[in-house]
């Protein structure tokens, strides 16, 4: 599994670096467009997912006390944060298609609603996986001696939750 | 890879995986359908164009040539023909083929007749009009 | 071989091999063509020779893949194949469409072709690696559907491993994603759009599937490794396979007027498209070299191991070498892309299909391994090709790049006619590769023929030349 999540971070790796090369060579473009975006939702996202991350640390300190319906109702709580950062993030995408904005417009836009996307689908993703820990979970799947499953799960939310720590400063606010 | 790495685990990320990498694809391809009608210069794709595509298809023109740069490589490339020699060198040269000189590539005589040959030209007029973002690096191909 | 029907691929292999001979053949005349310009013209124009070359290997490696997938999935399976006769019915019906269709392109000038076939009612034809006549299309719809049905039931009804459940997997996608070959949309970005549909998401994404359920059967079987250990990196390669090969799909959507924003989601995902093939060759090696038995058939592990490396080296790093947007902006559609494809093809598909057939042809002849003079011969066919094809794709890499600085870059470029005349020495040293790559394909071919008693595990010979490939 670790190899899947370094693999995964890889990815995002090269897009970042890409990012960066790209900026580098027409930083007036993108300091310009990212005056465009709205930093307030960004950061409302970062508090929901650092949040959602901490949820899950305890989801998985209760299931090594054997804990199981505890440790289900963090993972159902972080899952609710992650549903919200969906929302915002959903509604910003929105905002922008309605401006007449696509990743066709210019290079940052393709960056910002490529990469944005890309993670977007991410956080899906980690809130299937959740979702299936949860089920077993509430059905006492998991015990104090096994319990990989959580571990896993929350080992890819912690992932899908740096990369964005990451892409929030680079993406919203690095000048 | 560790042993608490079992085979359902890859299983699982090969199937995730897929999906997921699927319907990146397929919302990728859902925007570049609609980013498309500002690029493809579809509004000089005429009637014309359209049956010059087909001769292009029916006379096999991929088998030795290539078109924005897809096809063969025996021949020279003709997404940008149109700019560099224009219609009625297109049309001469068609006509006066196979050039017969020994040793050197045919190219075989297809028989068309002034209409056809006029519907190949206007394909090749919409071809060079696509957005290709700027290649060929140069008018040679 | 542990049930009868299995022996129904047999056909398959021994049509794959001769339409081999087949495309080689015309690869040597078009070969000439490329510095002889009007050898055999009229008779047979470039693109009537080329068409043959392209068709006649996607034809036998299809061939190729559909007899493996006769021989793996009623063994993985643990019972008999559904129905083996529909399977031989469907050889016949695809060797004779085949064969019908290649004559076509020999006979009749393709646009006649196009009018007698019906391309006027759908049209399809004319496009790089999809000329085939209607009839042909849906043929081989039909052929893959049957035999689809025929594999699928066998395994509903059998035992489900990794391997016949990829196996499965890919050819259900090699069926489904030749249907866009039926769209052919006057919009040329659109049929270029969809056409990498078929042709990508085949060689860079089901094939693959198909190509690792066959590598990962043999290599269950000539090296004793606890088949768990393998299915495991089985799952690992293909799942990377289809995470970097999907998006990577990309790196075809450059120039032909989609989006810009592919040339960033090309180039990055199409840069870890060497990734599974690595994993493939280390797979290759380290199972190998933990082999716990001695498996008599030198030949089939030393394909094995060659497929691993080759298809590393000519589809991942000939298609990293270009596939960067920057760099493919210079090199798209230039003699690079010739030489990746050549090796990637061979290496990757040529290859594996040799793998599987070399393992199994013996066993299907009623002896576990060939003779180890049957074997050396193989072998030295195997040598012969590889390195070949290693040369051949060196000298079109090193015209490609001649050609691209010739005609491509510069502040007065040749034209493509004046550049060819300069690059035409390296066209000569290909050739010439070309015809040893016959030889060794005639070797290969002679040693099925060669008869001896068969080889054991500890056969000095052949033990050697293991050693020294593992080493």
């Amino acid at each position: 599994m670790w190899f899947f999540i370094l693999a995964e971070l890889l990815v995002f790796g090269v897009f970042f670096l890409a990012y960066a090369f790209a900026r580098m060579r027409n930083v007036e473009l993108f300091n310009a467009s990212q005056l465009e975006l709205d930093r307030l939702s960004g950061a409302i996202n970062t508090v929901l997912l650092i949040s959602s991350s901490y949820f899950v640390v305890r989801a998985v300190d209760h299931i090594r006390h054997g804990r199981s319906r505890a440790c289900a109702h963090w993972l159902l709580a972080a899952m609710t944060l992650g549903g919200a950062f969906l929302v915002v993030k959903m509604a910003e995408f929105i905002a922008k298609t309605e401006a007449g904005i696509s990743m066709s417009t210019n290079t940052f836009y393709m960056f910002y609603l490529g990469l944005g996307f890309f993670h977007f689908m991410h956080v899906v993703l980690g809130m299937v996986i959740l979702g299936a820990v949860t089920l077993k979970a509430w059905k006492g799947g998991y015990s104090a001696t096994d319990h990989v499953g959580v571990e896993t799960g929350a080992a890819y939310w912690h992932m899908v939750d740096l990369v964005w720590i990451i892409l929030f400063p680079l993406i919203y606010v690095l000048h | 890879m560790s042993s608490a790495f079992t085979k359902s685990a890859a299983r699982n990320i090969f199937y995730g995986g897929a999906v997921f990498f699927f319907l990146l694809l397929v919302a990728l391809t859902f925007d570049t359908m609609n980013t498309l009608p500002k690029r493809d210069n579809r509004a000089n794709l005429t009637e014309s164009a359209a049956r010059g595509k087909h001769i292009w298809e029916t006379r096999n023109c991929v088998g030795c040539h290539s078109l924005l740069g897809e096809g063969a490589y025996f021949a020279p490339e003709l997404g940008n023909v149109y700019v560099r020699r224009g219609p009625e060198f297109i049309k001469t040269w068609l006509k006066i083929q196979p050039t017969g000189a020994p040793g050197r590539r045919q190219m075989p005589q297809f028989n068309l007749t002034e209409q056809q040959l006029d519907d190949l030209v206007s394909f090749f007029k919409y071809t060079s009009g696509i957005n290709t973002a700027k290649w060929p690096p140069n008018i040679e191909g | 071989m542990k049930y009868k029907s299995q022996a129904v691929a047999k056909p398959y292999f021994i049509a794959a091999i001769g339409l081999f001979l087949g495309q080689i053949s015309f690869g040597l005349i078009m070969g000439l063509q490329y510095v002889v310009g009007d050898f055999l013209f009229p008779a047979i124009p470039f693109n009537v020779a080329r068409m043959v070359h392209t068709n006649l290997l996607i034809v036998w490696l299809l061939f190729g893949f559909m007899g493996a997938a006769y021989y793996l999935i009623p063994e993985e399976s643990e019972r008999e194949l559904h129905s083996p006769k529909l399977a031989l019915a469907m050889f016949w019906i695809f060797l004779v469409a085949g064969a019908a269709t290649i004559l076509g392109y020999l006979l009749v000038p393709y646009a006649t072709l196009a009018e007698l076939t019906g391309n006027n009612l759908l049209a399809t034809m004319g496009r790089e690696f999809l000329e085939q006549p209607l009839p042909t299309k849906v043929g081989i719809v039909i052929v893959a559907l049957a035999m689809l049905y025929n594999l699928s039931m066998t395994v509903l009804k059998g035992r489900k491993t990794a391997i016949n459940l990829v196996m499965l997997l890919g050819l259900w996608g090699l069926a489904i994603f030749f249907l866009f070959s039926f769209y052919n949309p006057a919009n040329l970005v659109k049929d270029k759009f969809y056409w990498w549909w078929v042709v990508h998401l085949w060689v860079e994404g089901v094939w693959e599937l198909i190509m690792g359920s066959m590598l990962a059967f043999v290599l269950v079987k000539v090296t004793g490794v606890d088949r768990e250990v393998i299915e495991k990196w089985l799952y690992v390669i293909i799942a990377m396979a289809l995470i970097s090969g999907l998006i990577g799909m990309g790196h075809h959507y450059f120039w032909i007027g989609a989006p810009e924003y592919w040339q960033w989601w090309g180039s990055v995902f199409s840069a870890l498209e060497p990734i599974p093939f690595f994993m493939m060759t280390v797979f290759a090696f380290n199972m190998v070299s933990r082999r716990r038995r001695e498996h008599p058939n030198k030949a089939a592990v030393l394909w094995a191991l060659g497929t691993g490396v080759m298809a590393f080296l000519g589809a991942g790093v000939w298609g990293f070498l270009h596939t960067l947007a920057p760099v493919n902006f210079y090199t798209h559609g230039s003699q690079i892309t010739a030489a990746h494809g050549h090796m990637a093809f061979y290496g990757a598909y040529a290859m594996v299909v040799l793998t599987m057939i070399s393992y199994t042809m013996p066993l299907m002849r009623g002896r576990e391994a060939n003779s180890p003079a049957a074997q050396l011969a193989e072998m030295w066919g195997f040598w012969l090709m590889t390195i070949s094809m290693v040369l051949i794709t060196l000298f079109l890499t090193a015209a490609g790049i001649l050609q691209v600085w010739l005609q491509r870059m510069g502040a007065s470029p040749m034209s493509f006619m004046a550049a060819q005349d300069q690059i035409s020495l390296f066209y000569w040293m290909r050739e010439i590769t070309g015809l040893f790559f016959f030889l060794g394909l005639l070797l290969y071919i002679g040693s099925f023929f060669i008869k001896g008693k068969p080889a054991t595990a500890k056969d000095p010979a052949t033990a050697r030349g293991l050693a020294s490939a593992t080493a």
